[in-house]
């Protein structure tokens, strides 16, 4: 019972560093080999906080996460800034995790290689599972909050994130604090539990068993991770009678479950009913191996080693298959039962929320609610005498190519404008240097009397530019409604902490005025009735329709329309001319728009502008456009000429 | 005593580097860290200490042949059954990273449950070991890693540049899309690929292990190699060359030094771990890594 005990204990504080390494690595999409010496450092601060100044545990495993979290921010710092990749990033932080083993090995304060024996067992499997279920639920209630759906973005798509005006480096050092906090306190409860530590045990092999409970449990998901991570320290004890070759067996169940499941466990979803057996059989294979290894253990010395284990697999396979059925069963046993049970908690939750409005609205909501109301759909509010997007001689070179030309461009308030030209002439780029993707070699581009030139595309976008791409980039896990409701992440206003504790009285009304505001551009495209569906899962055409009701949740000023009628048919482009007129004629939003569909253009641009090896060569209407020699000779390739009649 | 050191610094980079070399190689064209391929190095090792000392009591050279083959085998196997499935699969590799790492594990450990922790020494290759140069000695066992090494990488990049297969693996570091499109045999390719790798790593096992111990966590994941070739930057083999000398000479000099009464060596590590970090944070993809932009 005692060594049940231990293995709980033990799961219980390796998941609490996990969860914070799923936010860090399975939701931020950033890979770290160095988890442990967050870990470490929780541990030993916590430690020498009780051990030499004999504080309580509480204040000390606080101190200890502060701790972590400072450390991390440290490392961090630099190395999110200077934009590491994968394989980099991840070699860093493991080279973090080494350096900080030794320097703890050497010094005197952590007694060296020695360790710190003797620290008081203040930590028990009560309290550890109150903390284990403290951080999921504080993980949870992140995750859905406007702060976790950035860092969620940046995971799915770090470019498509930035151009939704959220900033790479604030939002990854956050994801990392918060992970070094639960790694801090998951150390600082093991140092309390095992009452010894020494700097061998925060070695790469602790960070490769989080990373790989992460990665095998599956990313973007805290259920997955959470049972990786239970089945990684459970099973090797459960053959701790195989000494070594349980690691051997640990080593071979990662290629095993990266090989068998594509997505890990539970690969960006979280538990329910459909893959509630899924969690019995994996239990059931968990329980199985236990009985079958403790049968096999009983009677060997009797039986002899062959029909001891026979009854050892029979039995144990018996119960993978009687529990894999058990799960299936109480799936089906919960189906009709849980919605009841759903919309009796919500009424319940929702009462009481109710009985504190009073108390709590005044001082947190009250002042805000008025000051950081969202505009809303609304007319933009631009001044109509200049050029609200100006563009003088911009030049960007890539190598020896010249990709755009001395271009000169002005966009007037409510215009929708066509830039065309043939492939390569440069038209993205144009794009990519008016939304800061490129630094500009030479030449300005004044927004609504600014100059945009050396701004990041975070400032750019908030500022009023919002675009669509040519390759579709939407945050493709996550469903429809938040990849909108992530992109009115500035209409936000409730704190880090009550984002944390899903504050009822702060974070309801916004996340329910944001949800509004979401079904309503939805609503705009014609995609409400596709609100929870997955956006990877959309038909091409209503992904680009969604990529627009995201760049519109910015409330931009100008649209930049890359492509959006690219693959579609003629049907499905005739209703992309009538949607982005139905926009254009709502807010009077200035629209610059590039597309190869000659239809759509011509019907919808009051202006164009057409591209050619990076040059202007034409601007114009529509009519103009289309009888100018110069752009039929860029499209066809020679001069026209005029045969004279008769 | 600065000669010395230098002496020392390229013996061992010159070790540093082949091995490096592998990393880098399957790096180049499969975008992932070989987390194993330092097992399959210390594998190489071990094979040459059971032909050489346990069973065939062969001499040096033919088990340095069949270690190269061995280890070139077992990469092979290694690909085959750990990632081939992922590589068709066009897994993230952050997927094939964790498999890589589950390999290093379960191998790493395997030695551990069957041949035990103990450290094995290779028997020496040369009767007389040293010579003097300029009142700084040479063993003649690292002149000789040396200048096989050398060889090695040498004809390493003469097949990449100038043989059909080279060509293969040089256009499939660009884009192995295309190079299967074209009628290369991705499975043929990816082979040769960790066979070479794999009768790289060999070789540098054996010798680390004459130079040194064989022992099996001597090539786990945090080995110097794969530093080296995260310096160089990750699929470059210049690279990985110049990533394995510079660590060889950085360690050789760290060792040597004290500072007041603190002996330097001591840090050793992390003094390699704090440059592998300042470079990476001044170039963020190594000395001669690729930056690969992506288009919008």
């Amino acid at each position: 019972m005692a060594y049940a005990q231990a293995i709980f204990t033990n799961s219980a504080i390796y998941i609490i560093a996990a969860m914070g390494l799923a936010i860090f690595t399975g939701y931020t999409g950033l890979f770290s080999l160095g988890h442990a010496a967050f870990m470490a450092v929780g541990a030993y601060t916590a430690a020498i906080l009780t051990y030499f100044y004999h504080w309580p545990l509480l204040p000390a495993l606080l101190v200890g996460m502060i701790a972590a979290v400072l450390v991390s921010l440290v490392v961090g710092y630099p190395t999110l800034r200077a934009k590491l990749r994968s394989d980099y990033f991840a070699i860093a932080t493991l080279g973090f995790g080494e350096a900080l083993k030794v320097i703890l090995e050497n010094l005197d304060l952590t007694q060296g290689a020695r360790g710190l024996p003797g620290i008081q067992k203040l930590a028990g499997p009560v309290n550890t599972a109150a903390w284990m279920v403290l951080a999921i639920w504080v993980c949870w209630n992140f995750l859905r909050s406007t702060y976790g759906r950035k860092i969620i973005a940046i995971g799915q798509d770090p470019v498509a994130a930035e151009m939704i005006g959220i900033r790479l480096l604030p939002n990854q050092m956050l994801s990392l604090g918060f992970s070094a906090a639960l790694a801090g306190l998951s150390g600082g409860l093991l140092a309390h539990y095992i009452t010894f530590i020494q700097p061998a045990i925060f070695s790469m092999d602790l960070s490769s068993l989080l990373t790989a409970g992460v990665v095998c449990g599956g990313m973007g998901s805290l259920t997955g991770p959470f049972v990786a991570t239970a089945l990684f320290v459970v099973v090797p004890e459960l053959f701790r009678g195989l000494a070594l070759w349980r690691l051997v067996l640990y080593g071979v169940l990662l290629v095993v479950i990266m090989n068998l499941r594509p997505k890990g466990l539970y690969g960006h979803e979280e538990l329910n009913l459909s893959n509630l057996p899924k969690l019995f059989l994996i239990a059931g294979l968990t329980v199985g191996l236990t009985i079958g290894a403790s049968v096999y253990n009983a009677y060997a010395p009797e039986w002899g080693g062959a029909p001891s284990l026979l009854l050892a697999a029979l039995l144990g396979l018996g119960v993978t298959v009687a529990m894999n059925y058990a799960g299936r069963g109480l799936a089906r046993l919960l189906q009709p039962v849980l919605p009841i049970l759903s919309a009796t908690w919500h009424r319940g939750f929702n009462h009481i929320v109710r009985l504190g409005d009073g108390v709590f609205v005044p001082w947190t909501r009250a002042a805000g609610a008025a000051a950081t109301g969202d505009p809303g759909p609304q007319a933009n509010t631009v001044a109509a005498d200049k050029p609200l997007l100006s563009i003088r001689g911009l030049r960007k070179h890539f190598g020896g190519v010249i990709a755009v030309d001395s271009v000169d461009l002005d966009v007037w308030p409510g215009q929708i404008v066509g830039l065309i030209g043939p492939n390569g002439s440069g038209k993205t780029t144009v794009f990519n240097l008016t939304s800061g993707v490129y630094p500009i070699d030479s030449g300005t581009v004044t927004f609504d009397g600014r100059a945009l030139a050396g701004q990041p595309p975070t400032s750019i976008v908030l500022g009023g530019i919002s675009r669509t791409f040519q390759n579709i980039r939407l945050f493709s896990s996550m469903t429809v409604l938040d990849n909108v409701r992530t992109a009115l992440h500035t209409a936000s206003d409730y704190g880090l902490f009550a984002a944390f504790v899903q504050w009822p009285w702060t974070v309801r009304p916004t996340e329910e005025r944001l949800r509004t505001r979401a079904m309503e551009l939805l609503g705009v495209v014609g995609l409400e009735a596709y609100a929870d569906r997955v956006a990877g899962t959309l038909p091409y055409g209503l992904q680009r329709k969604l990529e627009i009701a995201r760049a519109l949740a910015l409330h931009p000023k100008l649209l930049l329309l890359d492509e959006p009628a690219a693959g579609m048919n003629p049907q499905e482009s005739l209703d992309l001319v009538e949607l982005i007129r139905r926009i254009h004629e709502r807010t009077q939003l200035t629209v610059i728009l590039i597309e190869h569909h000659m239809d759509v253009v011509m019907n919808l641009c009051e202006r164009i502008a057409v591209l050619n090896f990076g040059k202007k060569i034409a601007e114009g209407t529509p009519d103009e456009i289309q009888s100018n020699p110069l752009v039929l000779e860029a499209y066809l390739g020679q001069k026209v000429e005029y045969a004279p009649q008769g | 005593m600065i000669l010395q050191t230098i002496i020392t610094g390229l013996s061992i980079g010159s070790i540093y580097a082949l091995m490096a070399v592998g990393y880098s190689l399957v790096f180049s064209v499969l975008n992932f860290s070989n987390f194993a391929h330092g097992a399959i190095i210390t594998l190489g090792a071990y094979i040459a200490w059971a032909i050489m000392v346990q069973f065939l009591r062969l001499p040096f050279l033919p088990a340095l042949l069949l270690s190269i083959l061995g280890a070139g085998i077992l990469a092979f196997l290694n690909e085959r059954i750990a990632y081939s499935t992922l590589r068709r699969r066009r897994a993230p590799s952050l997927y094939l990273m964790i498999s890589a790492m589950g390999v290093a594990i379960a191998l790493q450990n395997l030695l551990y449950a069957t041949i035990g922790a103990k450290l094995y020494a290779l028997p020496p290759v040369f009767a007389q070991d040293a010579f003097e140069v300029g009142g700084a000695t040479i063993s003649r066992m690292d002149l000789f890693a040396f200048v096989f090494s050398v060889v090695a990488i040498g004809l390493l990049h003469f097949g990449l540049m100038y043989t059909k297969v080279g060509t293969a693996i040089r256009a499939a570091s660009h884009d192995m899309e295309m190079v299967s499109v074209l009628g290369v045999n991705l499975d043929v390719l990816v082979a040769v690929l960790f066979l070479i790798a794999g009768g790289l790593g060999g070789m540098a096992g054996v010798f680390m292990g004459v130079k040194y111990m064989v022992y099996p966590s001597m090539g786990w994941i945090t080995n110097k190699a794969y530093i080296g070739a995260v310096i160089g930057g990750l699929g470059s083999l210049p690279g990985a060359i110049v990533g394995g000398m510079l660590l060889g000479l950085l360690e050789a000099l760290v060792s040597v030094t004290t500072i007041g009464s603190v002996q330097l060596s001591t840090y050793r590590d992390v003094f390699s771990f704090g440059i592998l970090a300042i470079l990476l944070i001044v170039r963020p993809t190594g000395l001669f890594g690729r930056l690969v932009e992506e288009k919008l």
